[in-house]
Order: C-alpha cells, then sequence, then structure tokens
C-alpha cells in the first residue's frame, strides 16, 4: 500500500525538494498538489514535472478523498487556517517550520490533530544528518564525557531573496512569517539542540537584527541558551551567507564534553564545482529523505512520529524567547 | 653616529619570557638588555647569561639600575605593583597582558604613567599577529563593515591546578587571562564601543573546580551600531597538553562580506618533545613568535618617539574592564550595561 501524499503551495522552497523526495520514496505516492499563496506557477510546473494532479487551491486538494496525508509549505501566518482544515478532513499533517506565528495556534493545531487522531509532525532537518546523528550516538556512548557546551551554526544560508525563480518575498514580511532570517532556520539548530542535550532551555539571552542587509526583518541572530542540566550552546542562525559563499546551507558544531570535543564542520557531504566562483555541491541530502521516511512510517506503523506538534511548540516558545531578549535586551527565563 | 641603544631590564623569566619573548628581544638591534629580574634566581641567572646581563631577585636592587624600559612578564597579579614602583623609578613601562588583575589598579598604573610621563605599554600581542593584521586590512580594502564577529580562543592549559593562571586572585581564569584578547580584538575590529555584555562561566576541568574559578568563559557583548561580537574562551578544550597549542576560530560577517578563518586551513609543522614546547610553525599558536618581535619593535619605536602606539594603556583597560564585567555577568545571571561604566 502506497501512501497518497498531496503539497499544499510551494510558498516555501522547501516545498520543491519535499515535492522531489516524496515522488522518489517507495511507500508513497505524491498524488496531488495545490498552488496556494506564493509561487503557485512554481507548484503546476513541479505538478507536471512529478505527474501529479495540480490543484488551484486547497479546499479542491482536501476534498480529493484519495489522499492520506499532506505536506503543507504556505505561508507561516496561514498555517493553522490550513492545518485545522486538513486535520478536520482526517489527513496526517507534516507542517513546515515553525509550526504557527504563536503559541495558542500551535495548541490548536496540536489538540486537533490529537482528537481527529492524525500523525502531526514538524520537519527538522539537522538530527536527520548524519554527521550530527553519529555525534549524539558519541556522546549518549560516553566518549567525551559528560556534554558541556554546543557552539552551533544552525544554519546559515543566503537569503530566500537570492533564490532565482522564486517569489521569496513574503519571508520579508513579519506578518506573514514571524520574522526574518533567526525565524528562518533556528527552529532547525534549536531542535538539533534540544535532541543532543535531552535537556530544556532554562535561560535565553539573544541578539538578533536587521544587521547585514538592511531588510524589514531580521537577518542573522545569536541566541546563548541555558539548558536545565546545565549545558551551555551558542546558536547562530539566518542568513548569514552571502551571494559568493560556496556553501548554500551552512552547518556547523563544535561540542565540548568533559573529556573530550567533537568538530563537525559540516552535516553534509559535498564536492567542490569551480567555475567564476567556488560552490559546494551536497551529494547526499539524508535529512529530507529521512523525515519522509518517518513521517511515512509513523502512518504506516501508526506510532508517534519522530519530531510532534509538542517538540514544534517547545521550539517556538525558545524562538519567542530569544526575539523577547533581543527586544528587550534582558535574560528571558522559560 | 650610531643611534642611542634603549637600555631595558625584564622582571619576570619564565613562561611568557622563555616561550615569547626571549627570541624577540635577541632580535631588536635598537635596545640593549641590561638586567634581568625574577624571585627564583635560577631563572633570572639562566635568562642574564643568555643576554650577558646581570641578574637580581630584589626589585627595588634592579630598580635602581640606569635602564630606560622595564619589561614586565610575570603572573598578572604583580603587575601593578612593579609597573608602579618601575615607573615611580622613571623607567617606561611594557607589561604583559591582561595590564593588571583589576581595572582599578589599571587605572592607577595609567595615572602614575600620566604623572611621571612615561610610556605605559601593554602586550596586546593579537594586534601584532600577521593573521589578524591583514583580515583588519582587507576589511578595509573590500569595504566590509562588520556587524557580527564570533572569535575564539580555546586550548588546554598545559599548567598544574597549583599554577598561578588558575588562581583567581592571581590571573583571573580564563575570563581574564584569554578574556581580554578577544574583548580587544572585538573593539579593535568594530572600532566601536561596547554597550552591554552576558557572560556565562562553567568549571569544566578538576583544576577549575578546586580553585573556584572558570575555565571555560563565552561573552555576547553588544556594541554601537548594532555589532555583536560572541567570545569565547577556554582551557578545557580536550587536545593532548604536549602540544600546548590554541584552536582559533574567527567568523566575522558583515555588510558587504564575510570572512573565517580555522586554523584547519592552514598547514603546520609541529614538534613533539617529553617536555613541553611551542610547535615551530602552526596555525594553531595562539600568537606567531613574530608578533612578540613586531610588538617590541613597535613599543620601543613608540617610546623613541618615531612612531605613535596602535594599542594605548586605555586600550588594555578597556577590554579588562569588558572582560570583568562580563565576569560580573556571570555571577548575577544577567546581563550588564557597559554604557557610561567603562572608560
Amino acid at each position: 500500500m502506497k501512501i497518497n501524499i498531496g503539497i499544499i503551495s510551494y510558498a516555501h522552497p522547501h516545498a520543491l525538494r519535499y515535492g522531489s523526495t516524496f515522488a522518489s520514496n517507495p511507500k508513497a505516492k505524491l498524488y496531488a498538489i495545490s498552488g496556494d499563496g506564493a509561487n503557485s506557477d512554481v507548484a503546476k510546473r513541479e505538478a507536471q514535472r512529478l505527474k501529479a494532479k495540480f490543484y488551484k487551491n486547497y479546499e479542491e486538494l482536501l476534498r480529493d478523498k484519495k489522499i492520506d496525508a499532506v505536506y503543507v509549505a504556505i505561508e507561516t501566518y496561514r498555517h493553522k487556517e490550513v492545518a485545522l482544515r486538513v486535520i478536520e478532513e482526517g489527513k496526517h499533517l507534516l507542517l513546515e517550520k515553525p509550526i504557527a506565528l504563536t503559541l495558542e495556534d500551535a495548541n490548536e493545531i496540536i489538540k486537533a490533530a490529537k482528537k481527529a487522531g492524525v500523525k502531526l509532525m514538524i520537519p527538522f532537518n539537522p538530527r536527520f544528518t548524519i554527521p550530527l546523528r553519529k555525534a549524539k550516538n558519541m556522546i549518549e556512548s560516553g566518549e567525551i564525557g559528560g556534554l558541556e557546551y554546543v557552539y552551533a551554526i544552525s544554519e546559515y544560508v543566503k537569503p530566500p531573496i537570492f533564490l532565482e525563480g522564486l517569489d521569496m518575498t513574503w519571508f520579508l514580511d513579519v506578518r506573514k512569517s514571524g520574522g526574518g532570517g533567526f525565524m528562518d532556520t533556528a527552529p532547525h539548530g534549536i531542535d538539533s539542540l534540544l535532541w543532543l542535550t535531552e535537556s530544556d532551555v532554562k535561560r535565553v539571552y539573544a541578539d538578533i537584527g536587521s544587521k547585514i542587509y538592511g531588510f524589514p526583518v531580521d537577518d542573522i541572530g545569536t541566541a546563548i541558551l541555558e539548558f536545565k542540566n546545565g549545558v551551555t550552546a551558542i546558536l547562530n542562525a539566518g542568513w548569514g551567507n552571502p551571494r559568493g559563499y560556496s556553501y548554500g546551507l551552512e552547518i556547523k558544531y563544535y561540542i565540548l564534553g568533559k573529556d573530550g570535543f567533537l568538530d563537525i564542520r559540516t552535516a553534509y557531504p559535498d564536492f567542490t564545482v569551480y567555475q567564476d566562483r567556488a560552490e559546494k555541491i551536497y551529494w547526499e541530502r539524508p535529512d529530507v529523505e529521512g523525515i519522509v521516511k518517518s513521517f511515512l512510517e509513523s502512518i504506516i506503523e501508526d506510532k508517534e512520529p519522530p519530531i510532534t506538534g509538542e517538540d514544534a511548540k517547545k521550539n517556538l516558545e525558545i524562538v519567542l524567547a530569544a526575539y523577547e531578549s533581543s527586544r528587550t535586551g534582558k535574560v528571558v527565563k522559560l | 653616529m650610531p643611534e642611542r641603544k634603549l637600555k631595558m631590564g625584564i622582571v619576570g623569566c619564565g613562561n611568557i619570557f622563555n616561550l615569547a619573548h626571549k627570541s624577540a628581544l635577541k632580535n631588536l638591534e635598537t635596545i640593549k638588555v641590561m638586567a634581568f629580574m625574577d624571585i627564583k634566581e635560577k631563572k633570572a641567572k639562566e635568562a642574564a647569561k643568555e643576554f650577558n646581563a646581570k641578574y637580581f631577585t630584589n626589585l627595588d636592587e634592579f630598580l635602581e639600575l640606569d635602564l630606560d624600559v622595564v619589561e614586565i612578564l610575570t603572573p598578572t597579579y604583580t603587575h601593578a605593583e612593579i609597573a608602579i614602583k618601575a615607573l615611580k623609578a622613571g623607567k617606561h613601562v611594557i607589561v604583559e597582558k591582561p595590564i593588571s588583575l583589576r581595572s582599578e589598579e589599571a587605572e592607577k598604573m595609567i595615572k602614575v604613567a600620566e604623572k611621571e610621563g612615561l610610556w605605559l605599554l601593554v602586550g596586546h600581542t593579537r594586534r601584532f599577529d600577521k593573521r589578524w593584521m591583514q583580515i583588519k586590512e582587507i576589511i578595509k580594502k573590500r569595504n566590509i563593515l562588520p556587524m557580527q564577529i564570533r572569535k575564539a580562543e580555546v586550548q588546554r592549559l598545559p599548567f598544574p591546578e597549583t599554577a598561578w593562571y588558575w588562581k583567581p586572585h592571581k590571573g583571573g581564569g580564563v575570563a581574564i587571562d584569554l578574556g581580554v584578547h578577544v574583548t580587544d580584538f572585538l573593539r579593535w575590529f568594530f572600532e566601536s564601543e561596547p554597550i552591554r555584555v552576558l557572560g556565562i562561566g562553567k568549571a569544566i576541568r578538576k583544576e577549575a573546580r578546586v580553585n573556584n574559578t572558570y575555565d571555560h568563559f563565552v561573552m555576547m557583548i553588544q556594541f554601537e551600531g548594532g555589532k555583536t561580537g560572541i567570545a569565547e574562551v577556554s582551557w578545557a578544550y580536550s587536545y593532548p597538553a604536549r602540544y600546548g597549542v590554541f584552536y582559533h576560530h574567527l567568523d566575522i560577517l558583515g555588510k558587504n562580506g564575510r570572512i573565517r578563518y580555522t586554523p584547519m586551513d592552514t598547514p603546520v609543522v609541529g614538534v613533539v618533545k617529553s617536555h613541553f614546547e611551542m610547535p615551530r610553525f602552526s596555525p594553531m599558536l595562539s600568537t606567531f613568535p613574530d608578533a612578540f618581535e613586531r610588538e617590541l619593535r613597535h613599543f620601543i619605536n613608540v617610546i623613541l618617539g618615531k612612531e605613535e602606539p596602535v594599542i594605548t594603556a586605555k586600550d588594555a583597560l578597556i577590554a579588562l574592564q569588558i572582560a570583568e564585567k562580563a565576569i560580573e555577568s556571570a555571577h548575577k545571571e544577567e546581563p550588564v550595561d557597559l554604557k557610561g561604566v567603562i572608560v
């Protein structure tokens, strides 16, 4: 049996990768795509390329009884509206991060999914990368002693508006995105830190701002996170990479334990192409494959997905605390 | 007529003298090292022998000599007292960083130097390291405006728990000892003043715990103009002690560009011996040996009136104040305002 997948919107460019990954997964059939929000032309083109049905809007897609599960990549401010409808139709939901703009909205989504008995998963990438999984194993087996400190760039990307052929302007509208570069990428790093430390954040201090590009939203941010188990982490995230940076996506971790130190210089295997400038190409993205695989497994085997709505809500709480700290200049306690 | 050579005396013939200053002093043609002082006679004697100079174990006797410059290479907690005595004895002073253990002492040192009309110069060697000098130059040339800088200086401190480095009342711990390097570096690169600092300290190694000091310290320092510095200093990284080396990371995100430096980008010529020795060439060196020579050459030229100091005693004082406030922040568990608090 194959799970029939619908994708709602290509507003978030991640939809491009998820579309291809669902389409090539043996346990899934990419059944339909809807063109809500930004990049509806891209959604239509991808539907043709991936041999999926195309619906103009998500209500049409949700009426299609064949669809079992939906990946939603619509603008963040529409997450709640769309998620609640997906859940109402009894379809499982893979919902782009951040889960919603507010904790209240996140709660509504979580409650609705629980009540309807559908799976709800939020995709955060770093914990699905091979070097981080390896690091986690090494930490668990005691190879570097007790965990003390993590410095993470997780992650830096180029500003989305540099992406060619896509309309990314909604990323620069705080009412639609909830924030700029930090909101866009910090949830990934925060998820990985929660997962690595197996603890909760106690205190947050952050500095987030429109520092590099002069956008109306923040581009980069740094947060110092103190965990209940004593681990201190520094997280850098945002649109930190200039146009000419050789990595499109940068993930780095330095992990210090009592007896050892792990140096994760990049999370993905790459090769380099040299033309006018050097460019790193990732020849494997096990993170997206891992997310898709575990989402499908949670449906097929009827088990809890590895990243739940609650995890995503906790994540959002930390992101919002970081913004608050940056705004007030104070440490925010959770 | 050949130029007069400055008569120089050295106080403190320990680690930093042997590892860094000795060879630099030998290469300077504008000075003559006249004498050495160390409370450990053996150390003073050894140093004096190499330079064909006198040696002393008593500071007052040493200061009676006719010297132009005294260089102070002693543990941090002794800097102020020795510097003030030397200045009052009419000698220019070059002192290793940190300028002193506490900023009140540094303020006093500066006042005495001003009153005596003598130079007080502080060895912030990072300012003379080719790597950072070139990066600073590139920033200017390519019109990059640094907005966020992360500078990490981490190592495994190769000294036992009894060493003064580990004693909060002698060396101030890693937050002061390495901290001042990074706080000064950030001011140097941002060319603006700090307004707020948050510090978080950890005691990871036993040596730190038994001495009630931090061996791992991070600071987030916000500067005027929305600039942010992230300083990370550590003695707790697990490198084999015999290498005694540093691990520098520098990541500058700016308007119009980004610059990264990691030690992995550069080749290494290491040396492993039965006793501790610096690598001969390694990007993991905290500072390249020639930086010490460049620094001393510059300081001598300042004293000779040929150059303006690239780093003043006041800069060194501010570097210390930021680190002190960061420690205060770590104790209070909240950020500390710097505006109007530091000079």
